[in-house]
């Protein structure tokens, strides 16, 4: 079971170009689609759940073509969008019970149990007969996460995922789509490096509808590996090795400041090598000029 | 496009009248008819007749228009709750059958408004009116306004669906307020409630329906509604303000605004609008309804006729007569009792003969006044006296009203010229 994306365009009306040909496969395992707000990835996993028809170039999920095989290409997704709601009358389980039968779990047994299951799985199960209107913000993103798992989907799409959810919580989510993740594909749409860094085994990275890369985490890495530096900096220094050196993040710590800069060699007195992290990766290819591409 | 499995359908449905039933909005608005219908049922004069067609007729235009916005935002529910995007990524999400099953739950929710409604009037009739139980004329009153909710539903889940804006609904209910408003004969060719004009309501219902649900998975690739089309759908809308305004302005004697909304509604059933006679639906002997659909495609001889009115039991033999001549050939004999009470016409069955259809109207004679008699179906008649009687063809037109004096020869002839057609 794969996703496999080839020359897709998306302009939506009035000329906006949100996707400028993305090739990606997408193998099972968690995979993550980072890029800034505006970037596409909503436009890339609207497409991908059969709510937008691309403009050009071909999208299979599991094998079936998201343009011509949408109920096939259904029956296999689990899909959170970035923002949605529920029917604020219903109970939380009254409102999974519906989305089940749109689901196609018509057994009223196999129902139940698939919907206490995902309800213990975002740790809602207590909360169940309590109208959805009255949930936190939090709570409705929870309750969006177990509607998406509630067919036991092959293909999971969430869309931000995380946003809006407390600590605990998101590293319940985590472990909740290492979990999930196997055989099955788990897309995951972030502008949150670090729900990426912890849990993702793939990722690509657009921007401006451009695919900026696309492959495992080390390959993204490897070529920083022994360009990364910390440099222990007084105040008034910033200025200065912002000049001399590729910064990617600036800390505060208990006796003064840290930068994380690249460079090929360090000459400051108190740089020494560090580990390169996503966040140095994401940085550095943001910066980067966008990759020769076809005219749409 | 794949169709649930059978399996799914019930309980879905159920679902979607759980839904219907759990909306703040459909208890305000069977709580706010419960009240209208209780002012409606106990006002001066009202008989339960009068109650149950004093309900039934601001059912048709009130709870129409109401019906037109509540439909409007089932169609919407998704876009406006933010779970659009939930639902129709689930296989299910978008399927007709899905949107279709949405409407009906829709209609029986209205429905179920309509019989709160009619309860309340029927029990205000009751507690404060002192009259008896009755049953049929508040059947009758349900039935007459069934379909028109359902096609006011229609209109505006419709218009929802392909405007994607509110705006929309409200230019339905707009439009739904305006034709009872206009000119009789124009307000006579949109009745809906007069039995003659049900399958076409019924095939526009139909086909309204099928349209929001062909375009209900269509839609969402195209959120939001364009400038353009807001702009259409506000001009129609001020159209539509405009020429309401006008016909309430100039109307007069109009129909809503005559002296008696009900007999007024009622008048403009009358036969003389429409070449086919009003359609009915009453209670016969034995408390079955018997409708005038049960006699399709036959002549039809049909009387008024009242208990009080001592000269009127005449015509009864003479429908008789008329039965027992004529019967085998196809004509169908009606004699419709017109009193307060079902009770009184009971001594009179046997003499009309046992192929005559006893019905019976809820209603009074009067004796002085532009309308003597005030059932329902005198009012739709247009009978100012009784005896009455009608000889219909088989196409339902009327072809005779017969001299109040009745000769049994010139009646025969009248018969026999219609059954041999």
């Amino acid at each position: 079971m794969q996703v496999e994306i080839s020359g897709l365009h998306k302009v939506y009306p009035g000329g906006v170009h949100a996707l400028q040909g993305i090739d990606l496969t997408i193998p099972p395992g968690i995979f993550g689609l980072l890029g800034p707000n505006g970037s596409g990835k909503t436009t890339l996993m609207r497409i991908l759940a059969t709510l937008l028809e691309p403009t050009s170039g071909e999208v299979r999920v599991g094998g079936h073509d998201v343009r011509k095989e949408k109920a096939e290409v259904r029956e296999l997704l689990g899909y959170l969008p970035e923002d949605f709601g529920f029917y604020p009358n219903l109970s939380a389980y009254e409102m999974l019970d519906y989305l089940a039968l749109l689901c196609r779990i018509n057994d009223r047994k196999e129902r139940q149990a698939r919907i206490e299951q995902a309800l213990q799985r975002v740790n809602l199960s207590q909360v169940a007969g309590q109208r959805v209107g009255t949930f936190s913000g939090g709570m409705k993103r929870r309750l969006g996460i177990a509607q998406a798992i509630l067919n036991n989907p092959a293909i999971l799409i969430m869309d931000e995922p995380t946003s809006g959810l407390d600590p605990e919580e998101r590293v319940r989510l985590r472990n909740l789509l290492a979990e999930l993740a196997g055989d099955r594909v788990v897309i995951l749409s972030t502008h949150i490096v670090n729900d990426i860094a912890t849990i993702g085994q793939h990722l690509a990275i657009i921007r401006e509808g451009v695919c900026l890369f696309s492959g495992k985490l080390p390959d993204l890495l490897g070529p920083l590996r022994g360009r990364t530096w910390i440099i222990d900096i007084e105040e008034d220094e910033l200025g200065r090795v912002r000049e001399e050196y590729f910064v990617t993040g600036v800390f505060r710590s208990a006796t003064g400041m840290q930068v994380r800069a690249l460079a090929e060699t360090m000459t400051h007195p108190r740089g020494y090598a560090a580990e390169p992290t996503l966040d140095d990766a994401y940085v550095v290819t943001m910066k980067q000029e966008a990759p020769a591409r076809e005219a749409a | 496009m794949r169709r649930p499995e059978l399996t799914g359908v019930a309980p879905l449905f159920a679902r979607e009248c759980w839904i219907a039933l759990r909306a703040p909005a459909f208890w305000a608005v069977a709580g706010a008819c419960a009240l209208l219908a209780v002012w409606r049922a106990t006002g001066p004069g009202a008989t339960a007749a009068i109650a149950a067609y004093r309900t039934c007729e601001f059912m048709i235009i009130g709870l129409g228009v109401v019906a037109v916005f509540l439909a409007g935002s089932a169609a919407g529910r998704d876009r406006r709750t933010g779970a659009e995007q939930l639902v129709l990524a689930k296989p299910e999400g978008s399927a007709p059958l899905v949107v279709v099953m949405r409407f009906c739950a829709l209609w029986l929710s209205l429905v179920a408004i309509a019989l709160i409604a009619l309860a309340a009037a029927s029990l205000s009739q009751i507690v404060f009116a002192r009259t008896p139980w009755q049953v049929h004329p508040y059947v009758h009153a349900l039935a007459r306004a069934v379909l028109p909710i359902g096609m006011a539903a229609a209109l505006g889940f419709c218009l929802s669906t392909i405007f994607h804006t509110p705006l929309a609904s409200a230019v339905a209910a707009v439009y739904w307020i305006v034709i009872p408003l206009s000119r009789p004969h124009i307000a006579m060719a949109f009745d809906l409630t007069l039995s003659q004009h049900r399958v076409v309501a019924a095939l526009l219902t139909a086909f309204l329906v099928a349209l929001a649900s062909a375009l209900y998975a269509r839609s969402i690739r195209d959120r939001g509604a364009s400038s353009g089309r807001l702009m259409w759908v506000t001009a129609v809308l001020l159209v539509g303000v405009g020429v309401s305004a006008y016909q309430v302005a100039t109307s007069g004697e109009d129909v809503l605004t005559g002296p008696d909304p009900v007999l007024a509604a009622m008048a403009s059933q009358s036969i003389h609008s429409d070449p086919r006679a009003p359609g009915f639906w009453l209670a016969d002997q034995s408390g079955r309804l018997v409708g005038m659909s049960d006699f399709a495609g036959r002549p039809v001889l049909l009387a008024f006729w009242g208990p009080a009115v001592s000269d009127s039991a005449q015509v009864l033999p003479a429908l008789g007569s008329m039965s027992k001549e004529f019967g085998p050939r196809g004509l169908a004999c009606i004699a419709i009792s017109v009193d307060r009470d079902p009770a009184t016409l009971s001594p009179f069955v046997g003499e009309a003969g046992p192929g005559v259809a006893m019905l019976w109207d809820r209603g009074r004679h009067f004796g002085e006044g532009t309308y003597e008699v005030d059932s329902p179906m005198a009012v739709a008649y247009d009978i100012t006296a009784l005896p009455a009687m009608f000889l219909l063809d088989r196409d339902r037109r009327v072809v005779m009203q017969a001299p109040t004096e009745l000769s049994a020869e010139w009646l025969r002839r009248q018969v026999r010229r219609i059954v041999e057609r």
